[in-house]
């Protein structure tokens, strides 16, 4: 196994990010095997979304198969770079204990799940594209598929943000037993310098495995999980620009390939136009 | 050959997941079920204009093409059923999983099969085109609908033993239903119209099944 896909499928059955191996707030990725993994991951996704210029009617389109295939690692990447400064200094202003290192390995786990199940919905995607002649449908199609893995990505990020920022074994112990000191047994309570949880504690620990479950007990820190929750949102409408700045990817059947469109109208009143046309 | 009906009903009554032979063994031999009944009926259903001279062909054709139907739609919804039961953390049962899966569509297979008998007797009750297609609809219903009923138990095992597998069992459903829709509207014509010549494929625009859908809802809402 090549050691970029054992670290891809260590994060997709989240055994890279479980409790055992954030221990020191950090999730200790190996980020360049990742950022490889997104590369083949999303040039992977490119070429499945090619088919449609490859298989169009009066011959294939290579250039625009080509095209694809690098635009697609290009709307990631620089989605990554424009919105990934911001996340960084919020998160600060806000006075999260996580460092630049800490968020930047969460975005790129987070990013890693995402183009794996882009990746993985390829050959689907494939399928309708060779059999497929409506550019409204494939349109709509892998805006669906985008947004389906783009959510699974977000629901791994705030998974493994709560892992993150919960606070430690210990001092949840040391909280209970401080607020449980003068009315409860002391004899409860762990030893100062334990680093033993007590029973209570242990069992809000305890989690379901894989990476996009659910952690019972965590307690969230609020203002930063606002701040990524708003990230999500902001990096979403960035992505979804990013795409139409990039165009066009399936690339019309009626119009010559170019590699860029002229700036014009936007993403959403592009979908919107593809929903249309499809009943009409 | 008493190894053969030993597998069918192994496979009809779920007893699979249970046995001890390796998953790769059991797997091959639930592919070779799905191609050998899916051809037996395959077979039956491109007969309706007879099997003399062309239209010999249909049959073939059609025998070829719904093992394809079948083991193509699974091949193309298993990676992403793969990458989300993994992130489920579901992935030390996957084997099982797919194990359930093929056993789903070889007793699919097996009832299409069962039903052949009816097809040919249907086809030397009535030569209407149109009748043959609504009919063989019907048997792909049946047939479906056991193939469901035969995964709902063979899943039942893996629900049992972790519940976040049934939210799986419905994320395949999905898939395998989005996929085979289109596949089936690809791959046709199964039965073949005796007036028009033989093909394996349409010569015309392949088109799109959910859109021709789309639009005659449309057009029933509109006009």
């Amino acid at each position: 196994m090549k050691p970029w896909w054992r670290d891809l499928d260590r994060v997709l059955r989240g055994e890279a990010t479980s409790l055992d191996a954030n221990g020191e707030g950090r999730l200790g990725l190996p980020l360049d095997r990742l950022l490889l993994a997104i590369l083949l991951m999303t040039m992977a996704y490119g070429v499945c979304m090619g088919f449609y210029a490859g298989f169009r009617e009066g011959g294939p389109v290579v250039a625009q198969w080509l095209a694809v295939t690098a635009k697609v690692p290009c709307l990631f990447f620089l989605t990554l770079v424009v919105t990934f400064p911001s996340l960084y200094v919020f998160n600060a202003l806000v006075g999260s204990r996580l460092t630049l290192a800490a968020v930047f390995e969460l975005v790129v786990g987070s990013v890693a799940v995402n183009v794996a199940v882009l990746a993985s919905l390829g050959p689907i995607v494939a399928f309708f594209s060779v059999s497929t002649t409506s550019y409204p449908f494939i349109l709509l199609l892998n805006v669906l598929v985008f947004l389906l893995s783009g959510m699974l990505g977000f629901g791994f990020m705030l998974r493994t943000l709560g892992r993150m920022i919960a606070p430690r074994p210990e001092c949840i112990a040391q909280q209970q037993c401080d607020s449980r000191h003068d009315s409860l047994a002391e004899t409860e309570c762990p030893p100062e310098g334990s680093e033993e949880p007590s029973t209570p504690v242990k069992a809000r620990l305890v989690e379901e495995p894989g990476s996009i479950g659910g952690l019972r007990g965590c307690l969230l820190e609020w203002r930063v999980r606002t701040v990524f929750a708003c990230w999500m949102m902001v990096s979403t409408l960035v992505c979804a620009q990013m795409a139409w700045v990039l165009r066009p990817f399936l690339g019309k059947p009626s119009e010559p390939f170019q590699w860029f469109c002229a700036r014009e109208s936007n993403f959403f009143a592009a979908v919107w136009e593809a929903f249309r046309t499809l009943l009409m | 050959m008493n190894g053969l009906w030993v597998h069918i009903d192994e496979i009809l009554r779920c007893r699979q997941t249970a046995q001890s032979r390796p998953a790769r063994a059991v797997l091959l031999s639930m592919i070779a079920c799905i191609v050998t009944f899916g051809m037996v009926y395959g077979a039956v259903m491109g007969s309706f204009g007879g099997i003399g001279g062309q239209r010999l062909w249909q049959a073939i054709y059609s025998a070829l093409k719904v093992p394809l139907l079948l083991v193509g739609t699974s091949l193309i919804a298993w990676p992403s059923f793969f990458v989300l039961n993994t992130l489920a953390g579901l992935r030390g049962d996957f084997v099982r999983a797919t194990t359930a899966l093929m056993a789903a569509q070889a007793g699919l297979a097996i009832v299409l099969a069962s039903l052949a008998p009816l097809t040919i007797v249907w086809y030397a009750s009535s030569s209407d085109y149109g009748d043959a297609l609504r009919f063989n609809g019907v048997m792909f219903a049946i047939a479906c609908l056991a193939g469901q009923w035969l995964l709902r138990d063979h899943y039942r095992v893996l629900i049992e033993g972790d519940p976040r597998h049934r939210r799986m069992f419905w994320i395949w459903l999905g898939l395998y239903v989005f996929v085979a829709i289109q596949m089936a509207w690809v791959l046709r014509p199964f039965v073949g119209d005796p007036n028009a010549p033989v093909e394996f494929l349409r010569r015309e625009k392949w088109g799109n099944a959910y859109l021709v859908v789309v639009r005659l809802i449309y057009e029933a809402l509109v006009h």
